[in-house]
């Protein structure tokens, strides 16, 4: 095994075992000691240096616990500060967040004469962010600005384990503004890649869960497993999560990269998201009465996996992006 | 990556060089007899090439990377080659039998002669042992160093061309019911075997019924030990499956969903295109991002074929979702084309599953679906096999 091989794993069995034992949330503090808030940080600002390969290594964990932690709004925060030109303020920032700062990060403001204006609803993270970077329109040149004077108010959702807001910024003062080089739809296939990587995660721990669950459930004298109606389903929610990961990988390994990622991320947001709605959903079915429960949780992971499918665009939004080149 | 493009580079020269412009309408309602000369003739032209066994090892006339394979059936696909559909049993599924299973001198006598254009068929299924292959009666006794067969095989592909035939008798009636097989290199000329082609739903006669009467095979032709052939079946060709699969999957990719894209992009009698509809736009997104899906599952059934990375539901995985997958592309394809599109009659012969004649196309794909453990027996593997999930009870 390569010497990459093994760091992913051991990346993945540490987050495993931790979101094991953390429970429905992790606390920031793990997250930071675990490393992760600075994963993409640069090695010189006292980060890990790492890709977004092993930063979806540990969101689609997230996404397998269906753990509540400020993770994905701290990933899209960071991915708007590393596609910046270093300089002395953004590095001052990327060490503090590597030293365990939470951030978030909002778009669709504008940036006019010093001042920052706009709205953004459903922001993962900000409440409670440390600072909340702002992608905003200067005349024409998109601009990641910090301001402190931002109104975050909390915007409750079915699903209890994202944590979303709505981002206000009416004439505010700005702190920092850095110039974005590059296209700012990128950042939007890093989120749409960041929620596909979870839904993976949905998708696995439903079917492994409900694989296990149809393995020791009689009905009839014997397991519900050795039926074909629900050995079949189970084959292919395999069949789905099996396509999913491929996708997902694959534009994983594109943003990482910094080509052009949006069709691989429109592909594998669509299909992922898709398929762990369907997948949690046949994962409730297959677990019968106590699935529907409160209790068994299920429905944790089928209302994460609907929320995730609506975040950052949905299917259909993505499937055009597809059909755009025919 | 630049010596991926100078390889791509010199299969697309070799291509406009080689693949003969009007085949499509020269092999559109063609007799039995041209179409099997004209893929004798495509064989020789891919072999001499070095483009017919690219997935065998190197001493025996392959070793492409897969990266490389993947690049040849791209640019046979693009630029719309004719496929080996009677070679395909003999360089696959005999091919890889032998490798895996075959002594020395089976694989010196047939592995060249596949190379110089040996057809080869498959005779397991029976009339009475299609999904539960493992019941099959066909008989085979042991007379001295001979095995005298008698039976019926069923939904043999090619077998009216086939030189060799890959068979699997019962050589022990007593024992259970696998571990009483034995599987067999069995020459086609030998006198007791008759072929009788079947017409198919699409019209074609491609696969046959195959009787055998006291027809005698020498002991030498026996691949692995005596009673062992149902555990040389499963190991050789459950992976073969997904092997033949990276092919196919770049064919849906650069030809069939291309004319898909194609079909839709049509105007029709009242001047609007398909296309331009956002459902169809949406349906077509779908399909191309599931062919994606497929073409990476592929490659990595290969690759993990290769290195023993193999699951052992990966290659049904793959199977299952490609059959599945051509038969909706191809149900979507005769949708788009309407009313126009059951005014044709016949598909080219040598072309790929999808040729563009959807209609066609669509009631071909259950060629896919059902045989080669149809898509019920694939989801039983998968979740037997690839999930862990308990068998279902014997019965009785």
């Amino acid at each position: 095994m390569s010497e990459m091989a093994e760091f992913h794993d051991e990346l993945r069995a540490v987050a495993r075992d931790l979101l094991d034992k953390a429970g429905d949330e992790v606390e920031w503090r793990q997250v930071a000691d675990a490393g992760w808030s600075g994963l993409e940080v640069p090695e010189e600002l006292g980060g890990a240096g790492a890709t977004f390969v092993e930063t979806a290594i540990v969101l689609e964990e997230l996404g397998r616990a269906a753990a509540r932690s400020r993770y994905l709004g701290h990933v899209l925060a960071v991915g708007a500060l590393t596609a910046l030109s270093p300089n002395d303020s953004r590095d001052a920032l990327l060490e503090c967040i590597a030293a365990g700062t939470p951030v978030a990060f909002a778009s669709g403001f504008t940036l006019r004469n010093g001042v920052v204006s706009g709205r953004a609803e459903f922001v993962p993270d900000a409440e409670g962010a440390d600072t909340i970077l702002l992608l905003a329109d200067d005349d024409g040149t998109p601009t990641v600005v910090s301001s402190p004077e931002v109104v975050v108010v909390v915007q409750p959702v079915l699903d209890e384990s994202r944590n979303l807001a709505i981002v206000t910024a009416d004439g505010a003062a700005v702190s920092e503004a850095w110039p974005l080089p590059g296209d700012p739809s990128a950042l939007h296939d890093r989120a749409a890649a960041a929620v596909a990587c979870d839904s993976l995660g949905v998708a696995e721990a439903m079917l492994s869960a409900t694989v296990d669950y149809v393995k020791v459930r009689q009905q009839f004298g014997r397991p519900i497993g050795s039926f074909q109606a629900v050995k079949h389903a189970c084959a292919d929610m395999l069949v789905q999560t099996s396509v999913a990961r491929h996708l997902v990988n694959a534009a994983v390994a594109r943003v990482a990269e910094g080509s052009d990622a949006t069709i691989a991320v429109a592909m594998a947001k669509s299909y992922a998201c898709g398929a762990a709605v369907e997948v949690a959903g046949k994962a409730m079915q297959l677990h019968g009465g106590i699935g529907y429960t409160w209790e068994s949780g299920v429905h944790a992971y089928l209302k994460r996996a609907m929320l995730n499918r609506a975040l950052f665009g949905s299917p259909a939004a993505h499937r055009q992006r597809v059909a755009a080149r025919y | 990556v630049s010596e991926l493009d100078d390889f791509r580079e010199r299969v697309r020269q070799w291509c406009a060089d080689h693949v003969p412009p009007d085949w499509r309408t020269a092999q559109t309602g063609v007799s039995d007899a041209e179409f099997a000369a004209f893929q004798k003739a495509w064989f020789a032209e891919l072999h001499a090439a070095g483009f017919a066994v690219p997935h065998w090892p190197r001493e025996w006339g392959g070793g492409m990377s897969v990266g490389e394979q993947i690049v040849l059936y791209q640019e046979l696909a693009a630029a719309d080659a004719p496929r080996l559909v009677l070679a395909f049993v003999g360089i696959h599924h005999a091919a890889s039998t032998l490798l895996v299973a075959g002594t020395d001198e089976q694989r010196q006598r047939h592995l060249p002669a596949i190379l110089d254009g040996e057809l080869w068929v498959q005779g397991f299924s029976e009339p009475e042992a299609g999904s539960d292959l493992a019941s099959l009666r066909t008989t085979a006794h042991r007379d001295g160093d001979t095995f005298i067969v008698n039976g019926q095989k069923l939904w043999a592909s090619g077998g009216a061309h086939a030189d060799w035939c890959l068979l699997l008798a019962r050589t022990d009636p007593d024992a259970p019911k696998r571990k009483g097989i034995s599987y067999f290199l069995m020459d086609m000329t030998t006198p007791g075997i008759d072929v009788r082609p079947i017409r198919n739903a699409v019209g074609d006669s491609h696969f046959c019924e195959v009787f055998l009467n006291y027809v005698a095979i020498p002991a030498a032709n026996l691949v692995g030990a005596e009673n062992a052939g149902w555990q040389v079946a499963q190991e050789t060709l459950g992976a073969e499956r997904g092997m033949t699969m990276l092919e196919l999957a770049e064919r849906l990719g650069n030809a069939g969903f291309r004319w898909l894209v194609d079909e839709c992009a049509r105007s029709r009698s009242d001047g609007m295109r398909p296309l331009d509809d956002g459902v169809v736009r949406d349906r077509l997104a779908q399909f191309e991002i599931e062919v994606t899906g497929l073409r990476g599952l592929c490659r990595k059934v290969v690759e993990g074929h290769q290195t023993g990375g193999l699951g052992p539901a990966d290659a049904s995985v793959v199977k299952l979702f490609y059959s599945e997958l051509l038969q909706r592309l191809t149900d979507f394809g005769t949708e788009i084309a309407g009313l126009p599109g059951h005014t044709v009659l016949a598909k080219p012969m040598s072309s790929g599953w999808e040729s563009g004649a959807w209609a066609l196309d669509f009631i071909g794909s259950w060629e896919w679906t059902i045989p080669g453990g149809a898509s019920e027996i694939q989801r039983t593997i998968i979740g037997e096999r690839g999930l862990g999930l308990p068998r279902e009870p014997a019965s009785a």
